[in-house]
């Protein structure tokens, strides 16, 4: 599925909050995401100007609430910005944004009266900036005879710009508004929460009643502000202005990459706030990088096939000893699987065999049955990988479609759904060259599962039924189909594609273990153990068979049953004292289930067996 | 663990199997799935009754399950019914057929909770193809 449809489509991923609808409709908000170059040394161009403004303002009006008139002096202003910042282009952009803060204000209904001035001076105190002296010096410069209602909010107007280089400039610019822009500039950037404004809100009331603790406020935030670091000048002590300005004016280039990357990072947490949907495209491609740079994680191809680590060979294996009389480990493996031996001797002469280099047909045939014969005694990390080194050598060698069934059966008991509809897909253009398959099809591979797998049942369900039609039954194609069923889920149209199988070929134990396991997997626990019986007189050393009887006991509830198989499965893996941990894990649960936990922690890789016989399980 | 069951949820039950049977992983199995899945679920879910809870299933760092937000932060934040948890547990749903119609939503990383089905077949106990 196409991953853009839904994020752009998925209106229900919106948080629900109402604010966010409330942002959706008011336009300019992004644009203040977009400032990506803040300015540094702008800020202090108008600086003088601006305090020149303010008095002026203060002269003029008494109540801030006047937005005609606000935005009568802010366009003066940022006329003014605009020509004074000419020649800095960082100054354009926030001059842009300035005037898109003034739409945004004009446009904000709701008096957000609730300035949160305390979360901006908590902000403000984390943004790092080359300004921070200024502020402290125009604000040392302002004797609290000046009109101290303004001041605060300046100092509070700062801090809702992150950028450093905002500073003083947005502090004069802030000065004339009045709570309302001030609030707007709020949304502009972005929301910041219900609660927040609530409390930012009764806070900011207070402040406002009396003069003297604004005052000290006002001191409280000029400390605050000094303590605060520079990172970007070097001057990080000085405190006066004309030093800073000239120190700016005569650098005349742009914050550094760093500098400008963490004040965008600081911006866009600010914009993220409480909105877990903003910024959507940055959160996925953090993840993407993430997954792809972990180590750890497990990376696929495009079409959905895991890239695994290499087969790891037992390091006890007893047929690697050169004195050994095995002079042809692959026949004798053979011979073993033929007679029902053990299937963990069998594994282990395989290894030997390509160890030593007997590969069998086209190189391929020895990691084809080691993969099989591994899965056959639950042992499905290591039959992953034996079949994918198989197949590739297959592939390789221009038999492509051997192994490959067996090497999608794996994917699948592993969860890895798209591998399998690949790997599916593979053997049908292997197998039927001539089959009409779509390029759709392949196409929809690189993409989901879900995708992909309508379109390979309807390439697979083509070739059965011409198949039909020339009244053929072919095995592997339902095999195939049952597998690709299975995988889906679709337990019964499983079930009866390996039925017909059956049909075809009645000794295969393995399409017995398969049927078995859609029954079982389709809620069909019962008819299951007939299924597994089967497979299992047919095979008694069938590992895996035994493990899925288990399963089915544990289905049923019978704990105690099933623990008697699994221990029977164990005492079969007895040779190399190699145990597979499917079944050491399922063993663990099945007691945790029985409230055994003293039977819990006895189950280690190394466990004698023999201890749960006193504990009087038979087997 | 008794402590993730929460009644009037069906999907609090299945969760506390999944917290045994990782709990029963053995390490190197723990840290398989880790490995395969490396993401951590923040599931939401509302019961008929109109309730809701959060669970976080955290198969990235620590490979349980524990009842609340998640912490640090969630990869993907899965909204669903409690009967489409059950139902996607006892793989009667598939997940993505969910999403698509709307049973199941998601915050963050979307294309991790198609890795969900695999950490809920641990959980189960699925026979062996």
């Amino acid at each position: 599925m196409s991953l853009q449809g839904l994020i752009s489509g998925a209106e229900c991923a919106v948080e629900v909050n109402p604010l966010s609808q409330v942002l959706k409709h008011a336009d300019g908000d992004r644009s203040l995401q977009q400032l990506h170059h803040l300015p540094s040394t702008s800020a202090h161009v108008p600086v003088q100007q601006d305090m020149a403004i303010a008095r002026q303002f203060f002269e003029q009006g008494s109540r801030l609430g006047s937005i005609p008139g606000n935005s009568m002096a802010m366009s003066d202003v940022a006329r003014q910005l605009e020509l004074m910042a000419a020649t800095r282009e960082s100054a354009s952009d926030f001059s842009f944004a300035w005037s898109e803060i003034q739409r945004a204000q004009e446009r904000q209904a709701a008096v957000r009266a609730g300035m949160p001035s305390m979360a901006w001076t908590g902000e403000f105190e984390s943004a790092h900036g080359a300004i921070m002296p200024v502020h402290v010096g125009p604000m040392a410069q302002q004797p609290g005879g000046a009109p101290t209602p303004f001041v605060p909010r300046s100092v509070y107007g700062n801090s809702s710009f992150m950028y450093s280089g905002m500073g003083t400039l947005s502090q004069s610019y802030i000065s004339p508004m009045s709570s309302t822009p001030l609030t707007a500039q709020d949304k502009g950037k972005g929301k910041l929460k219900d609660s927040d404004f609530e409390a930012a809100f009764a806070q900011f009331d207070m402040p406002l009643q009396a003069s003297t603790p604004q005052e000290s406020r006002i001191e409280e935030v000029t400390s605050e502000l000094e303590k605060t670091t520079l990172d970007d000048t070097s001057t990080a002590d000085s405190v006066s202005f004309k030093d800073v300005w000239d120190q700016m004016k005569n650098s005349d280039m742009p914050p550094s990459d760093s500098e400008m990357a963490k004040w965008e990072s600081e911006f866009n947490h600010l914009m993220r706030g409480g909105d877990e949907d903003y910024d959507y495209d940055g959160v996925m491609r953090e993840v993407w990088e993430n997954e792809h740079e972990r180590e750890n994680a497990l990376k696929f191809d495009d079409e959905g096939i895991p890239a695994l680590s290499p087969y790891v060979f037992e390091k006890n294996n007893p047929y690697l000893d050169p004195s050994s009389s095995t002079q042809n480990p692959l026949q004798a493996a053979k011979d073993l699987i033929a007679c029902n031996g053990s299937l963990t001797e069998a594994g282990l002469l395989l290894e030997a065999a390509i160890w030593k280099g007997e590969l069998g047909i086209g190189g391929y045939e020895a990691w084809i049955l080691l993969g099989e014969t591994r899965n056959m005694d639950e042992r499905e990390e290591a039959g992953l990988r034996a079949l994918t080194e198989g197949v590739r050598i297959a592939t390789e060698a221009g038999a492509a479609g051997e192994g490959m069934i067996s090497l999608a059966i794996s994917y699948t008991n592993e969860g890895y759904e798209r591998a399998s509809h690949t790997m599916l897909l593979r053997w049908l253009r292997a197998r039927f060259p001539t089959a009409d398959i779509s390029p759709e099809t392949a196409d929809s591979l690189k993409q989901s599962a879900w995708h992909s797998h309508g379109l390979v049942t309807d390439a697979l369900l083509g070739v059965a039924r011409s198949q039909h039609a020339q009244g053929i039954v072919d095995a592997d194609t339902q095999i195939a189909l049952g597998v690709l069923f299975y995988t889906d889920g679709k337990f019964d149209l499983a079930k009866d594609c390996f039925e017909t199988a059956l049909a075809e070929r009645p000794g295969d134990y393995l399409l017995w273990n398969r049927l078995g396991s859609s029954l079982s997997n389709g809620n069909k626990p019962e008819e299951s153990l007939g299924a597994y019986r089967q497979a299992l007189s047919l095979r008694p050393t069938y590992t895996r068979a035994i493990y899925n009887v288990g399963v089915a006991c544990l289905n049923i509830g019978a704990h105690k049953e099933a623990v008697e198989h699994f221990l029977s499965a164990l005492a079969l893996q007895e040779s190399t004292g190699d145990r597979s941990e499917q079944l050491l894990t399922t063993l663990r649960r099945t007691f945790g289930m029985m409230r055994r936990n003293d039977l819990v922690d006895l189950v280690k890789p190394d466990v004698n067996i023999e201890v749960f016989r006193k504990e009087g399980f038979d087997f | 663990m008794s402590d993730l069951v929460v009644d009037g949820f069906k999907a609090s039950q299945v969760l506390a199997q999944l917290s045994n049977a990782t709990a029963a992983f053995s390490d190197a199995d723990k840290a398989n799935l880790l490995k395969k899945t490396n993401g951590i679920f923040q599931l939401q879910v509302k019961n008929p009754e109109g309730k809701e809870e959060t669970w976080t299933i955290d198969m990235k760092k620590t490979g349980t399950v524990y009842k609340g937000p998640a912490k640090p932060k969630a990869d993907v934040t899965i909204i669903l019914s409690d009967d489409t948890f059950t139902q996607l547990a006892e793989g009667k749903l598939d997940g993505q057929k969910a999403f698509m119609t709307g049973k199941l939503k998601t915050k963050g990383n979307m294309m991790l909770a198609t890795k969900l089905n695999i950490v809920l077949n641990a959980a189960k106990d699925r026979a062996k193809l």
